[in-house]
């Protein structure tokens, strides 16, 4: 009999990818699971009723990420992509794009630390609007880096001819410019996003610990060898970008190929 | 004049692109202006069309002097070489799309796309999308988007210039034939030598900036500079 080593291979490297995943869940449902025994003495949905019933504010963390990451994905994305093409006809554009880069010189948490103290200053440490500002500095960049593929010359012609057809700017933006970048501005979205949900750095130091995240949750039961909740957490910071992973591979991929 | 454009200049720093350049051209008509790559046609179409801010000099369009106005109040057409049709329409919304943005009813719209369609002979492509056009069929749909919108000037910058010589031929054909149906005035720029006497009701030529316009033809083909009299010494030397 001959071993299809190929399929064989795959499916042991889809279940190495997915293992980590399933015993994330598996172990938010479990509860006094203590060495040497094989099977966790509780299996069920303690854990998460008790999140759910808010005991650990879990549920709530859960809600702050959401729209902490959802604002700065929209505010980075909408202004990457009208700030990147401000960049492209700028005489500077080369000096303006390298600029863009310095975020990423520094680790996140140097970055923050760098930035604390105009932050103390303007009232923003310790506060939602501050994380969100934060990471927007830091979510910024990386849009205004990934547009700037998006504008070129053809770009620029298709702006003028629209122009020439007595289009005003508005138009221009409406009926040409966004319609060309959808894919690209749901994936700037999806990887802003992204950038957000999973921050740490940034947001344990202007958040003080006043503002947790699900990811400052999460490293928290850590601390606390709390591993049923820990467990958890992950299995909510996971399923938003699951969310979001699906509808991009069925509605965006699929029209960029 | 239908168009007077008087001593435009323009320059890209210490280059002067377009020089001192001075013509004009009746309603219903088309100057077709030869000239080499980089001999400054591009920015002289686009300071004309707005798209390009002129140094000094003025540009009157029917007696109204539209040197400062935005090329989106000017009622010119700027056409390139590249059909440059919006990927996510149709033909039929591409054509359409000059309209829409002017708000025409959806009805007349509809009667004046289609009758555009039958005119560029595209009948039964109106649902395909660009790329399911072929290169001729796509500088046509491109053509009648500019058209459609009913522009007091086309200014046309090699627009045949990416087709085979085939193709070419028949969309020389057809732009005569759209030309004198929708009464066009029009500023066709080419760097080929026979299309620039075939296309055009009166002939220029620019070299460095410089725009001459012939008084007719003849003088276009005796004149040693455009190349034409090298051209028949070529073609009479093989006979």
């Amino acid at each position: 009999m001959r071993i299809n080593w190929k399929s064989f291979v795959l499916s042991l490297a889809v279940l190495l990818i997915l293992f980590p995943f399933i015993y994330l869940v598996f172990l938010s449902l479990a509860s006094e699971w203590r060495f040497p025994e094989v099977w966790p003495s509780y299996l069920g949905f303690k854990n998460w009723v008790t999140v759910f019933g808010s005991e650990t504010g879990l549920l709530e963390s859960f809600f702050s990420s959401l729209l902490i990451s959802l604002s700065v994905a929209v505010f980075s994305t909408a202004s990457g992509f009208l700030i990147s093409k401000a960049v492209f006809y700028h005489p500077k554009k080369r000096i303006l794009t390298l600029l863009a880069y310095f975020p990423y010189i520094l680790a996140p948490v140097v970055f923050a630390a760098c930035l604390s103290f105009f932050f103390l200053k303007m009232g923003l440490f310790g506060n939602m609007t501050g994380v969100v500002v934060a990471q927007f500095i830091i979510a910024f960049p990386y849009a205004l880096l990934f547009f700037s593929s998006f504008w070129n010359a053809k770009v620029k012609s298709y702006e003028d001819l629209v122009a020439t057809l007595g289009g005003n700017k508005w138009q221009t933006y409406t009926k040409v410019l966004l319609p060309l970048a959808k894919g690209l501005i749901l994936i700037c979205f999806f990887q802003t996003f992204l950038i957000s949900w999973f921050e740490y750095g940034l947001t344990s130091i202007i958040g003080i610990g006043k503002v947790q995240t699900l990811t400052i949750k999460v490293f928290l039961f850590i601390k606390e060898a709390n591993y049923y909740y820990g467990a958890l957490s992950c299995c909510l910071l996971i399923f938003p970008p699951v969310v979001l992973l699906y509808f991009n591979k069925r509605y965006v991929f699929k029209k960029l190929v | 004049m239908f168009l007077e454009v008087q001593h435009i200049v323009k320059s890209f720093g210490e280059e002067k692109v377009v020089k001192d350049l001075n013509f004009s051209l009746e309603s219903k008509q088309t100057l077709s202006i030869l000239g080499k790559s980089g001999c400054g046609k591009t920015t002289m179409l686009k300071t004309i069309g707005g798209l390009v801010a002129s140094d000094s000099g003025k540009i009157l369009l029917n007696g109204e002097d539209i040197t400062e106005t935005k090329p989106e109040k000017r009622n010119i057409v700027y056409l390139y070489q590249e059909d440059l049709l919006f990927p996510h329409l149709n033909a039929f919304e591409n054509i359409a799309f000059g309209l829409r943005l002017k708000k025409i009813p959806e009805g007349l719209i509809k009667e004046e796309v289609n009758h555009m369609l039958q005119s560029l002979e595209l009948e039964g492509q109106a649902d395909k999308m660009p790329t399911e056009l072929s290169g001729g069929q796509r500088q046509r749909v491109s053509f009648g988007r500019a058209i459609s919108t009913n522009p007091s000037l086309l200014l046309l910058d090699e627009p045949f210039g990416s087709l085979d010589t085939g193709t070419r031929q028949r969309m020389q054909e057809l732009f005569k034939k759209l030309t004198a149906e929708y009464k066009i005035t029009s500023l066709f720029v080419t760097h080929d030598l026979k299309e620039a006497v075939l296309m055009g009701d009166q002939i220029g030529f620019m070299h460095d900036g410089i725009l001459k316009v012939y008084e007719d033809k003849k003088d276009f083909i005796q004149d040693p500079e455009t190349g034409v009299q090298n051209e028949i010494d070529f073609w009479g030397g093989l006979i």
